[in-house]
């Protein structure tokens, strides 16, 4: 009992290890006046701006907007992504129509698209979540087709015998057999959409974290900097780790 | 229908198949003949690539790239239907589903009063009761087979044909399951063509006992097997047949060995 117990607190020392050797090294280098503020602010002063950015409400405000177009983005790359998915999954012919188009389109960074992007839709929320939308879409689509392509050859055999109505096997057995390979586009793809954010509110954009970056930065104020890059961080993780536990309350067997 | 019509169930009659291996035609399937009444068990035993599974397949409807012709009651075999339940060495159900909702999944346009005591009716019947709600990782290797077998014969197929069903599990789960499967066809009279490598097991299960030789996969001989039910494995008529079906297989290795000393 003891010993489990022990266990349990050497993980989560472990998990948190890096995280705090980092943050001690850089209160070192502080303390012993190496730290350019203009470059790397000091920890203490992240914090106090921390505080003052939460206490103004503008951190949060800023974030809340950031996430909503993230979910929205994401929300639409996700549905486009299973919906193709398994269509392309399933038709060798749609696969050949589409693959080439897909495979171009694929490495295009969606900063790429920014100025098309705002002939096409302006500078509004749409364009914004269109190239949140471009980021997810293309991983999400391209596992999906993976999972509907490798779904296993003899529980096929099975329903050929059974002569089960194709329906009833998309739903039955080839989507369940693509659900871990679903669940990872998921994942891979928020992150993607996470990190398209920022192109996104380059955008002439007024709110969100990206523009309080970006903002940030042309008055040198470092410290906000940091503080957007770690809240995008931590929000992206705490969503990834929501993402999993879905998928372990989906995915029993 | 007439007696007669029922008495041969299964016929299969000059079945050949040949495939070409590095530009050399081998025959994997040559000039098979053998009929199967209503009712019986019949095992085909064989050494592994002897074409057995590939017999199997041809009467199940899955392949149908042989020459010959194949009936099962009265009609040619085209294509897979649900007249016909099959049995793999792997139980293959799907981890995702629970045995009830694995048992169901043979079902179609079935009314969902009837779909419920069907499913209930071969769980019991494969002695899954109690292991309805189970999905396929929780059960053990045995067990699942059992959930496979109920799979197979819940659209009340009049033919079971097994590809070596037990092949995967240890002796003790496998005489059991032998046992199992002998209640549950005098039960459902189903007519059951299995294949099998292991020679006892065709002894104690069978009423025709076929012999495939290797390459061309030829039907070698046809035992008749009249042992009295319940069959006794170590009883000296057993061991009697046991030994001739042996000696089918064996028979050179033995005179090879006298040669010696």
């Amino acid at each position: 009992m003891n010993n489990v117990l022990i266990k349990k607190v050497v993980n989560i020392i472990e998990y948190f290890l890096l995280i705090i050797l980092i943050i001690s090294f850089w209160f070192v280098m502080d303390a012993g006046g190496k730290l350019n503020p203009v470059i790397m602010p000091s920890p203490s002063k992240i914090f106090h701006t921390f505080i003052k950015l939460l206490s103004n409400g503008s951190l949060l405000q800023n974030a809340l907007v950031s996430l909503l177009r993230v979910l929205k983005g994401y929300v639409l790359a996700s549905a486009c992504g299973i919906v193709l998915g398994i269509l392309i999954g399933l038709s060798r012919h749609l696969d050949r129509l589409t693959q080439l188009l897909v495979q171009i389109l694929k490495p295009i960074p969606p900063i790429a698209w920014i100025p098309l992007v705002i002939l096409w839709f302006g500078i509004g929320e749409s364009g914004k979540i269109f190239l949140i939308f471009l980021g997810g879409f293309f991983t999400i689509l391209i596992n999906v087709i993976d999972g509907i392509r490798q779904a296993d050859t003899k529980l096929a055999e099975v329903s050929y015998v059974m002569e089960t109505p194709l329906l009833k096997q998309i739903f039955l057995r080839i989507i369940p057999g693509a659900a871990p390979n679903i669940f990872t586009g998921l994942r891979v793809g928020l992150t993607s959409c996470w990190m398209c954010v920022v192109a996104a509110e380059l955008v002439s954009s007024t709110t969100g974290l990206g523009y309080l970056i970006m903002n940030a930065r042309q008055f040198g104020n470092t410290d906000i900097v940091i503080i957007g890059m770690i809240t995008i961080g931590i929000i992206g993780k705490v969503m990834d780790s929501l993402l999993k536990v879905i998928e372990k309350k989906v995915i029993t067997w | 229908m007439s007696i007669e019509q029922i008495e041969d169930y299964v016929e299969v009659n000059e079945v050949s198949k040949q495939y070409s291996e590095n530009g050399q035609v081998v025959d994997a399937l040559k000039d098979i003949n053998f009929k199967v009444k209503k009712g019986e068990i019949v095992c085909i035993v064989g050494a592994s690539g002897c074409g057995k599974s590939t017999l199997l397949r041809a009467i199940a409807g899955i392949d149908n790239d042989h020459t010959g012709n194949i009936t099962v009651g009265g009609k040619k075999i085209a294509h897979c239907s649900k007249e016909i339940g099959i049995v793999f060495q792997e139980h293959r159900l799907f981890p995702w589903l629970t045995v009830e909702q694995n048992v169901g999944y043979a079902l179609d346009g079935v009314d969902k009063e009837d779909r419920k005591s069907l499913v209930k009716k071969y769980i019991e019947l494969v002695g899954l009761a109690g292991f309805e709600k189970s999905y396929p990782r929780q059960l053990s290797g045995g067990m699942a087979q059992r959930g496979g077998i109920a799979r197979a014969l819940v659209n009340t197929p009049p033919l079971l044909l097994l590809d070596e069903p037990f092949g995967a599990l240890d002796t003790f789960t496998k005489i059991s399951m032998q046992n199992e499967l002998k209640r549950i066809q005098k039960t459902s009279h189903t007519t059951m063509i299995m294949v099998t490598h292991d020679i006892d097991e065709a002894v104690y299960l069978s009423n025709h006992l076929i012999v495939l030789s290797s390459r061309p996969g030829k039907i070698k001989k046809i035992f008749e097997i009249e042992l009295p039910e319940p069959r006794n494995r170590n009883s000296y008529e057993f061991l009697e047949i046991r030994k001739k079906v042996y000696e089918e297989f064996f028979e050179e290795a033995t005179v090879q060995e006298d040669y010696s000393i």
